[in-house]
């Protein structure tokens, strides 16, 4: 297999990242990250901004409003 | 969506149960003697924790995002017998909550972008991408973003523009597809990618400025080192 390079690899890592891109062109950017250090460092900037953005929005929802809606949902039922 | 877009605010509970009468012959799924409206507070009800981080997002503050929620589930139910079986339930409240959102909130909060956000020029939005980090100052970087407090993170989510902060928050916090996205905020695929392409880039540098601030410095990430941070 060629390396696709790291243009084709920066410009899709996001895609990448997202598991939008097609098998073909997954398999070409895991391959390249699997021997480039820099794309690799870029990847990693792109899931630590994947994952703590992910962890900072798990907020419950307070249990006034829950108990608001079952409210509202039986009014709405009866 | 159209429908409900332009409902009024409350539709009226016979309208409600002719549109649920004739969806009653649906498929397996749905046993024979359920009330649909049953299976909503089984199906959807457990989705209001997202909703609700998700309604934080849109409104910036909790009183409001519990009053987004509790229409967003209002509305849902009124319109549930429109939701079909075995299709993506979470992408579908998404969609009834951010046309609530528009319809409804949009208006009352100052928005300058609004309506031009997507054709502003990368230079315009202060977000030229520079590609000349070194990989041992990219590994730094992840690093010391890595370090940041989520209230930093919740705060550069709020500092971008409202359509690039959400379709982050569904890329990211909902694992939603592009299509997904388009579909929920009504828009090409391809503004989509342009959305978080530059949401994302907007944080990545949002998040730098916090971890420099609080003194969190780039070290190489091949020393692995905890760096002290002056504050929380």
């Amino acid at each position: 297999m060629t390396d696709c390079g790291c243009d084709k690899a920066k410009s899709e890592l996001e895609e990448y990242l997202h598991r939008e891109l097609s098998d073909g062109d997954f398999l070409d950017i895991s391959e390249h990250l699997s021997t480039c250090k820099d794309c690799t460092a870029e990847h990693l900037v792109g899931l630590t901004i994947s994952e703590k953005v992910r962890k900072a929005c798990q907020e419950k929802a307070p249990e006034d409003l829950r108990a608001a809606v079952l409210g509202r949902l039986s009014e709405l039922r009866s | 969506m159209s429908l409900l877009a332009h409902a009024p605010e409350r539709a009226t509970v016979s309208d409600l149960e002719l549109a649920l009468m004739t969806d009653i012959n649906e498929p397996a799924e749905v046993p024979e003697a359920a009330d649909p409206r049953e299976l909503f507070e089984e199906q959807a009800i457990p989705f209001m924790d997202q909703l609700y981080a998700a309604a934080m997002r849109l409104t910036r503050n909790p009183a409001d995002a519990a009053d987004l929620v509790q229409e967003t589930f209002i509305k849902a139910f009124q319109a549930f017998g429109q939701f079909q079986q075995g299709t993506n339930l979470k992408a579908w409240l998404y969609r009834i909550q951010t046309n609530t959102f528009i319809n409804n909130y949009r208006k009352n909060q100052r928005n300058p972008y609004q309506g031009t956000i997507d054709d502003l020029e990368d230079w315009q939005l202060g977000n030229a991408e520079s590609v000349t980090q070194s990989t041992s100052t990219r590994s730094a970087e992840a690093d010391a973003i890595d370090h940041l407090p989520d209230s930093d993170v919740k705060e550069a989510l709020q500092a971008i523009p409202e359509d690039f902060r959400m379709a982050v928050y569904f890329a990211d916090v909902e694992g939603f597809s592009y299509q997904e996205i388009a579909d929920i905020m009504k828009t090409p695929v391809g503004t989509v990618m342009s959305r978080l392409h530059r949401g994302r880039r907007m944080l990545r540098d949002l998040l730098a400025d916090y971890a420099r601030e609080r003194g969190i410095v780039a070290k190489p990430a091949a020393s692995r080192q905890k760096v002290s941070r002056s504050a929380k």
